[in-house]
């Protein structure tokens, strides 16, 4: 049998292997994907979209409705996490460990135990002890409000520099991830409960479907941005930018919710209590 | 509204019930499926209305932001296109309808999520197959296999591990798919379905394209379970939940083979197929045999789905008119059989506890509307007169006279009598199995004190509906083949 699939790889290998050595020379300009689709892109995008940044003319205005479905990809990845792994039927712990604030000594309540008061002077920690971390605690409460930053730079300048709603939501995202790290998922969960990363999930692609239907309610086609010129009050090539920023901005709130959506489930096995 | 608007509106349609899905939720349950069911019951519409449109006026086209082929994306509803989103979209209607109780009983928890995953699998098939661009088909390909694994992963207690298996599987499916789109890239730069089939006859001949054909068609095989590929469906099958199992049965695959079609048209039937066209008899026979000693029913079935997939391949890669017909009537028939067979395998094990087909005893007596909508199904599947089934085995064996291969001829011929053997014991053990009065054995105490306790109402209707459209497939086939198949075919639309 072990022998049956190493010559199904070999030859299998040697097919690709053969099959490539036919492909057109490295950024050959007169390979056939470098003359037929490409040019126009190239020439035109300017004039067309008024977005210097081709890659997003293209991913976000020519094949718009590619990237819209793949926002949805990451919609129903994070709905696939939370149909595999979330528990909602709500179990009690063994035991559960607090730290006395002030004195910094460790409580561990068994099962049925009495917890302490929300008075302030408890924390809860996780069972797997966790020892006080100024540094990690210091240090991602000095990053996270750059790393904010950036992520909202990295969305908002997509279509002029690298960058865009994917790759700015997930910086986003890990800002929030960072949080749950170095302090406790509950903590997290508190600011950013798990219905907000779903109901932000799904609102960043009902952003970018929106912009699209609208498109089709003002008369023209499916994302053709083109026709909400009337309502930003712009000439229709710089409209198609506009609403290229928009539906960016509907990718990087998707894409950020759905990954603090994933790791809460992940990181506790769908408990949503202790994890990591 | 436009017809011309319908190409977009059927998987836009599904993507805004699957985010108003989990809003609706939030009311309740019961809300959650009304909104979904609602989705399904308009995109049906707009697919029968899409359907009669493409037939009155040609195919219809959507330029996606308004950019023009190849620059931007096409969706086109043709005959073909639109025959197959009314098969998909019309089953989802009815396994939403039979979905409410089963899952109610089986995981109410999770049923919230389970309808948007179910609205999010139907956006991914339905676009799969009304796009007319290639890297668009794999973009609905992911929203379709995500949707799917996570579907069928929750079920009975192996589920999980049989839907990672599908998981790897389907993933390196997708795979090939993406890597032979590369390849095909390569030698005609560009993405667009009809501008790549008038660029390929001028590139006839070079290897990088053959290449990439093989790796589609590989990638195509995986995802529709085509044997030997098939090695992830009975599990996956077998350990999901039966809603789940209803829904993915009788249409995931059949897209597959639905984008293998596409493709080889695209292509213009490479020689390549000839060798497929035996893998295509291999399966038919292997799975039919591998069938034959399985005693779960589900598992039965999801062996009889790969035989039956063989069928839908050998009659596309026979590459004549006759076949093709035989195989999309086949893709129409398996459909709405093993929705059945599926819809009733899941109401036995709720209401008789088993899945096993030695301990039906009594199904006829306990359950006499699900028994004869599952005769009506068996009927079908083995090719008995007036049923659908009937009708497309025998294009198909037109189809393999006309190429004149008579080998397929009695491949199709044994499988019949394979298909029979198997479905047969389900019919002996639930119907025949001899019976005295006053009898001893724990067996026919059982069976003399079951009473009457049908599936409820709203798994039973779309049970029966389905059975009573798989005579009227029969009895109509000569229409269906005439006014929607013919006209869809690529030897006679050009």
């Amino acid at each position: 049998m072990r022998i049956i699939g190493l010559l199904i790889v070999i030859a299998f290998g040697s097919l690709l292997r053969y099959g490539v050595f036919f492909f057109p020379e490295w950024g050959d300009p007169a390979s056939p994907p470098s003359l037929h689709v490409s040019p126009h892109y190239i020439e035109e995008a300017i004039a067309e979209t008024a977005v210097p940044n081709l890659v997003t003319a293209v991913l976000a205005d020519y094949r718009g409705y590619d990237t819209m479905f793949e926002t949805t990809v990451i919609f129903a990845a994070g709905l696939a996490c939370f149909m595999l792994l979330r528990v909602l039927q709500r179990q009690v712990p063994e035991c559960r460990l607090y730290r006395h604030i002030p004195t910094g000594i460790t409580l561990r309540i068994e099962k049925g135990g009495k917890l302490p008061t929300e008075s302030g002077s408890f924390e809860r920690i996780d069972s797997n002890w966790v020892p006080h971390d100024l540094i990690i605690k210091s240090t991602s409460r000095f990053i996270t409000p750059f790393l904010q930053i950036f992520a909202l730079y990295v969305i908002a300048h997509g279509h002029h520099s690298p960058g865009g709603g994917f790759q700015g939501g997930v910086i986003l995202g890990a800002a929030v991830i960072m949080y749950a790290i170095s302090y406790d998922l509950r903590r997290s969960i508190q600011r950013i409960g798990e219905q907000a990363t779903a109901v932000l999930g799904s609102a960043g692609v009902l952003i970018y479907a929106g912009t699209g239907a609208l498109c089709m309610v003002l008369g023209a086609a499916f994302l053709d941005y083109g026709a909400l010129a009337g309502l930003l009050g712009v000439d229709p090539v710089m409209a198609r930018s506009h609403g290229m920023l928009i539906v960016e901005i509907g990718v990087g709130i998707a894409v950020s919710a759905v990954m603090v959506w994933i790791y809460y489930n992940l990181s506790s096995a769908g408990r949503h209590d202790e994890g990591l | 509204m436009n017809p011309i608007q319908i190409p977009l509106l059927i998987p836009v349609t599904f993507l805004f019930a699957s985010l108003l899905t989990p809003l609706a939720g939030l009311l309740g349950r019961s809300w959650a499926h009304l909104v979904s069911l609602a989705g399904a019951v308009f995109v049906f519409f707009l697919s029968l209305k899409g359907l009669g449109a493409a037939l009155a006026e040609g195919p219809l086209r959507y330029y996606v932001s308004g950019w023009l082929p190849p620059m931007g994306i096409e969706f086109v509803l043709d005959p073909l296109a639109g025959f197959l989103e009314v098969i998909i979209t019309g089953m989802t209607v009815l396994v939403l309808i039979y979905a409410r109780k089963s899952v109610e009983i089986e995981n109410p928890d999770k049923a919230v999520p389970f309808y948007t995953l179910t609205m999010l699998l139907m956006t991914g098939l339905s676009g799969m197959v009304i796009t007319g661009d290639l890297f668009n088909l794999y973009v609905f390909l992911e929203i379709s296999a995500l949707a799917g694994y996570a579907l069928l992963a929750i079920g009975g207690k192996r589920a999980p591990f049989s839907a990672f298996r599908y998981l790897t599987l389907g993933t390196l499916g997708a795979g090939f798919y993406l890597m032979g789109l590369v390849f095909l890239f390569m030698t005609t730069g560009t993405l667009n379905m009809a501008d790549m089939s008038r660029m390929l006859p001028l590139v006839n001949g070079s290897f990088t394209v053959t290449t990439g054909l093989i790796l589609i068609i590989l990638g195509a095989g995986l995802k529709m379970g085509l044997f030997p590929l098939h090695t992830w469906l009975p599990d996956a099958y077998t350990n999901a939940s039966s809603a789940a199992t209803s829904l993915i049965a009788p249409v995931g695959t059949k897209v597959a083979a639905y984008i293998m079609i596409r493709m080889l048209i695209i292509s213009g039937f490479p020689p390549l197929i000839e060798l497929l066209t035996w893998v295509a008899a291999a399966g038919i026979i292997a799975a039919s045999i591998l069938a034959i000693a399985q005693s779960d029913i589900k598992r039965m079935l999801a062996y009889s789905s790969v035989a039956n997939i063989g069928y839908i391949a050998l009659g596309i890669t026979l590459a004549n008119p006759l076949a093709f017909i035989g195989a999309m009537l086949h893709i129409l028939n398996h459909a709405l059989m093993k929705a059945v067979l599926f819809f009733a395998a899941g109401g036995i094990f709720i209401k008789m506890g088993t899945r096993d087909i030695f301990q039906l005893r009594g199904l006829p007596k306990k359950m006499p509307f699900t028994a004869g909508a599952m005769l009506i199904a068996v009927f079908s599947m083995v090719g008995i007169p007036p049923t659908g089934g009937f009708f497309s085995k025998i294009y198909l064996i037109f189809g393999a006279i006309e190429a004149g291969t008579w080998f397929f001829v009695a491949v199709i011929l044994i499988s019949t009598l394979l298909n029979f053997v198997y479905f047969f014991r389900v019919i002996q053990t639930s119907f025949f199995k001899p019976y005295e009065n006053g009898g001893t054995t724990d067996d026919d105490v059982k069976y003399e004190s079951m009473e009457m306790d049908e599936m409820s109402p709203g798994m039973l209707v779309p049970t029966l509906i389905i059975s009573v459209v798989i005579i009227l497939v029969g009895l109509f086939n000569g229409a269906i083949v005439d006014k929607v198949i013919t006209p869809g075919h690529p030897w006679f639309s050009g």
